[in-house]
């Protein structure tokens, strides 16, 4: 160090603090990319749509056959849980039971169970 | 005569070359690339456009209306009539039209045979490749009892069926 001035050592200890926050935003940067990856795919993943839907099937089904069991509800019945099998990979089930005075108006339990392997889901609601 | 003078500089000036060279390393390298295979979130805003439309057209116009008009097409099998309000409504933006093609299929059960079945409601049009990043959006609609004429293809029981909607931008 025979030859060298100590002048300027400030302007070097700030340009090396400039450089580690390059790295550092280089790393978020980085981070984001990743974020917006992960939760696309998740919600890609989820079956919000589908689980919707059914309820929907569920309830269009209590509207029109309520807790009656003959061969028309059963073949409705049939084909909600038979086409989600074929079509979407989803076991589902569902039941309606009898009114009940749920405050001061009569509704139906309904039990609703969606599994497809990744997502389970169960709901009793009063319809 | 080459001195020997300022060597201390020149060692300092590849040090500090090195370390730029790293730094533009790290930081291109950290980056990742946006590939044709990361089309999560294109994929994600076009299903939740699709079912949103689908909903929509699933709703009853008035209180007392009979059916949706999703209803309505599926129980007529009306394919143009669908196809038209379907796109209509999924290319509708603010500025120029968006450019979006779908195709569409009815899933349903014979209940004759016990099998299902799927009928081929809207066909795709001739900018389908087979390459599309397409997304399936889906809407179960419920058919009431219909005594005569039966009705073609799904019969005249009372049923659910499954309306499957491939959507894709072209």
């Amino acid at each position: 160090m025979a030859c060298m001035n100590e002048d300027g050592q400030w302007i070097v200890l700030m340009g090396l603090l400039a450089a580690l926050a390059l790295f550092f935003l280089a790393l978020i940067i980085n981070q984001s990319a990743l974020v917006g990856q992960t939760t696309a795919e998740g919600v890609l993943e989820f079956p919000k749509s589908d689980i919707r839907d059914l309820r929907t099937a569920i309830f269009d089904y209590v509207d029109k056959f309520g807790n009656t069991v003959d061969p028309d509800s059963q073949a409705v019945r049939e084909d909600i849980t038979r086409i989600s099998l074929e079509r979407k990979n989803a076991v589902v089930g569902f039941t309606v039971g009898t009114p009940q005075d749920v405050s001061g108006r009569p509704l139906r339990p309904v039990t609703i169970h969606y599994y497809n392997g990744v997502t389970e889901y169960d709901e009793t609601v009063y319809y | 005569m080459v001195n020997d003078s300022g060597q201390l500089y020149t060692m300092e000036g590849v040090a500090a070359g090195v370390i730029m060279l790293l730094t533009v390393y790290i930081v291109i390298s950290t980056t990742s690339i946006y590939t044709p295979g990361d089309t999560h979130i294109p994929d994600m805003q076009l299903e939740q456009l699709g079912s949103d439309v689908l909903a929509m057209m699933d709703t009853p116009n008035a209180k007392d209306s009979t059916g949706s008009d999703l209803e309505t097409f599926v129980d007529a099998d009306d394919s143009t009539g669908f196809e038209s309000m379907f796109l209509g409504y999924c290319n509708m933006t603010a500025g120029a039209t968006d450019d979006l093609h779908m195709s569409a299929n009815v899933t349903y059960r014979d209940a004759n045979l016990n099998v299902i079945k799927e009928h081929p409601f809207v066909e795709p049009d001739d900018s389908w490749t087979g390459r599309e990043s397409a997304v399936r959006v889906t809407r179960w609609v419920q058919l009431d009892l219909q005594s005569s004429p039966p009705r073609s293809p799904y019969g005249s029981r009372a049923q659910a069926v499954l309306v499957e909607v491939l959507l894709w931008r072209a």
